[in-house]
């Protein structure tokens, strides 16, 4: 008698570990895509970026330092890997595209381009994807760690080796709280 | 035939509401004794059974095809890739999608009205779609869409809208055709014909059907909309915008208006707050809605309300190069020449409507009637650099070139400056404002206003028919145009296609349609 609880309990125990076990694969699984999500919208990115330079080259003699600072960080971004240095490059591509942004602003030229209205509309899309899917990876990526830090399930991940991923953080001039100054925002 | 099909569903809905009824209190029925057939159970299920079936069929088939019959019923398009607007909202559709990872597929309808409302819709076979109108998507931020966007999708993913979007199905979609029955046929209707009351019964319930809807879920998919674009402001000003225009009421009826972002009625009820508004309206205050949003960024609404209402008129884009004046007729009206072709070709004021009389024979003739003579116009449109598109002008007989213009596309002779707009495009162009309304268009829309009201007037004195006028064909199949005015309010005359759905504007009409309108220079016509 006593033999056959043992046994309901260690089948129970053994039920309840691989289910524990599948879904941990399954966050796992998740957070992986969430991070190619990423990549993808990343290389929209940088396949705009030289469109965008070769329309706006041709009007913007006096600004070649600033078109040189995309082409440089795209370059870099491009070329590296790992989490940690990809995020920072990525961010200074961020920064070297407002940059240019704000010099077109002072073109009326390059301002009402069709082209450059239509690249200007496609890399917003993109930088607001870029940002959704950094949204949706880190939700997950915290999902995930709560499954493995909490009780009972961070047994299960402790004995198969489950590790945290690593979070999407922006960079450090971008976590400032933006001002809202309601009177200077243009229509 | 179909109305015949719907009136059978509806008296089976009805019927077996009723028998429903009486299967769940039998006794009290049977007590009353009132009919002796109430009394065989076998005939109450059965009855009960087959129109129980009847009304689950057509639940099933209005509830799953939801999303296409509402869509039909607004009139709404699929957004058009070549305009730039339209790809903005397929952009922004794509990054909701990138949010809530490609879990689920949410189409994008635009809706050809100049009001300013969105719509989210969802039924039971899974399919989602966003409407939004042309005068809301012409007239918001990128920001602003995205905010208003976000909202619609919040509804669709929370499934919130499922619900409304089912109740709507089953009655709110009869109760907004009934709606327009009754405003089409005010005259028409002598006496009450009983398909009217039992669509006013379906009225009805569609009115307590709002009872069901709670306005917390607009709190909520507000609350999300911030979440994902991290914007409460843009918003607040999407919410602003909409409340100070035409939110789309008698265009979207009743039955829909749940679906909606803002009441497209305006009530009392919505405005108010208190156990019995909040039980019976669908939309919390606006008032409420923007104040919590601002809170969150400690902007009061005052000065929304001012930086909105003062700097509407900020975009002002220049229009690229001058365009190259063509003055239409000879001034001196007299015959210049002889000219030999070379010379004509350098002529600045040779058009394809210049009469033309050839040396030999005394015949005379357009310009562009003349092949040797009309090459010059092709040879002048090829170095022009724009691309020939297969369309004719009406009256150059010259092909029309494609041209952007107000972010979508529109054909354009270059010769009589006329243009050719696709029938779905024009309450876009209208909307949009990018195009300045210069002086001198202006002031040419309200000398053709007086000049035609004058006409209309005479005509109708003298009660004569309508002048005859040459006919142009139609650039797409040839047919002759119809020669209308726009609308009796807006006196621009222009040629329409019935059978291809195009427009044909000569030279500034557009641009003075698009003045009149933003400018409400309406003509008062004694229509009696």
């Amino acid at each position: 008698m006593e033999i056959w609880i043992l046994i309901a309990v260690i089948a129970l125990f053994l039920l309840w570990a691989i289910v524990t076990y599948n879904q941990l694969i399954a966050l796992k699984n998740e957070v992986k895509n969430a991070w190619k999500q990423i990549d993808v919208q990343l290389k929209r990115r940088h396949d705009l970026i030289p469109n965008l330079v070769t329309v706006v080259k041709g009007y913007m003699e006096f600004e070649r330092e600033t078109l040189e600072k995309v082409t440089s960080a795209r370059a870099r971004a491009l070329s590296t890997a790992g989490l940690r240095e990809k995020v920072s490059a990525e961010n200074q591509l961020s920064q070297a595209l407002s940059g240019l942004f704000a010099v077109i602003e002072n073109y009326p030229a390059l301002k009402s381009n069709e082209n450059v209205l239509q690249l200007q509309e496609e890399l917003a899309s993109t930088e607001n994807r870029i940002a959704f899917a950094r949204q949706l990876y880190n939700d997950l990526v915290a999902n995930f760690a709560t499954r493995i830090e909490s009780f009972p399930s961070n047994i299960i991940a402790s004995v198969f080796g489950f590790r945290k991923a690593d979070y999407y953080s922006i960079g450090e001039i971008d976590r400032s709280l933006p001002v809202a100054d309601i009177s200077t925002r243009q229509k | 035939m179909l109305f015949l099909l719907l009136l059978l569903m509806y008296f089976s809905v009805v019927i077996s509401l009723f028998l429903g009824m009486l299967f769940f209190f039998p006794f009290y029925f049977m007590k009353t004794g009132s009919l002796v057939f109430w009394n065989d159970p076998l005939y109450i299920i059965v009855l009960t059974g087959f129109s129980l079936l009847l009304a689950g069929i057509h639940f099933w088939f209005s509830a799953s095809g939801a999303v296409q019959s509402v869509m039909k019923s607004l009139g709404a398009i699929t957004p058009d890739p070549e305009d730039g607007i339209h790809r903005r909202l397929k952009n922004i559709i794509d990054e909701i999608h990138v949010v809530t990872g490609q879990t689920r597929k949410i189409g994008c309808f635009v809706i050809p009205s100049l009001s300013m409302n969105a719509i989210a819709v969802a039924d039971l076979k899974g399919n989602a779609a966003i409407a939004i109108t042309e005068g809301l998507l012409s007239r918001l931020t990128r920001s602003q869409t995205e905010a208003v966007l976000a909202h619609e999708a919040y509804h669709i993913l929370s499934r919130d809208c499922m619900e409304a979007t089912i109740a709507t199905s089953m009655f709110g979609m009869y109760a907004a055709m009934l709606e327009k029955l009754q405003n089409l046929g005010e005259e028409e209707r002598s006496g009450l014909h009983p398909a009217f009351f039992l669509f006013w019964i379906l009225l009805k319930f569609s009115q307590m059907l709002s009872m069901l809807i709670s306005r917390e879920r607009e709190y909520r998919a507000d609350a999300a909309s911030v979440r994902m674009t991290r914007n409460p402001v843009a918003m607040a000003e999407a919410l602003h915008l909409i409340s100070r225009n035409w939110r789309g009421s008698g265009m979207i009826g009743s039955g829909l208006e749940m679906l909606c972002i803002i009441n497209p009625q305006e009530n009392e009820l919505d405005e108010s707050n208190g156990f019995f508004s909040n039980l019976m309206s669908t939309h919390p205050p606006i008032r409420k809605r923007i104040d919590i949003l601002l809170k969150m960024v400690r902007v009061s609404i005052a000065e929304l309300d001012r930086k909105l209402t003062s700097g509407t008129q900020t975009v002002n884009v220049s229009s690229g190069a001058a365009e190259p004046l063509y003055h239409l007729l000879d001034p001196k009206n007299k015959w210049q020449g002889p000219y030999a072709l070379a010379e004509l070709a350098a002529l600045p004021w040779l058009l394809p409507l210049t009469w033309i009389r050839s040396g030999n024979d005394k015949s005379v003739e357009r310009a562009s009637e003349n092949p040797l003579i009309n090459a010059i116009f092709i040879s002048r449109l090829n170095t022009a650099g724009k691309e020939a598109s297969e369309f004719r002008c009406p009256s150059c007989k010259q092909s029309l070139s494609e041209m952007p213009y107000e972010k979508t596309k529109v054909y354009q002779c270059g010769f009589c400056r006329g243009v050719l707009v696709d029938n779905t495009k024009i309450p876009r162009i209208i909307t949009r404002r990018e195009k300045e309304c210069t002086e001198r268009i202006k002031s040419l829309a309200k000398a053709v206003t007086a000049d035609n009201q004058r006409k209309i007037a005479i005509k109708k004195l003298k009660k004569t028919e309508t002048q005859l006028k040459p006919l142009t064909s139609c650039p797409k199949c040839h047919n002759p145009m119809l020669r209308t005015f726009y609308s009796l309010a807006y006196l621009i005359e222009i040629d329409r296609c019935s059978f291809c759905n195009i427009t044909w504007f000569d030279a500034d009409e557009l641009e003075m349609l698009q003045c009149m309108i933003e400018n409400r220079m309406t003509a008062t016509l004694d229509l009696s």
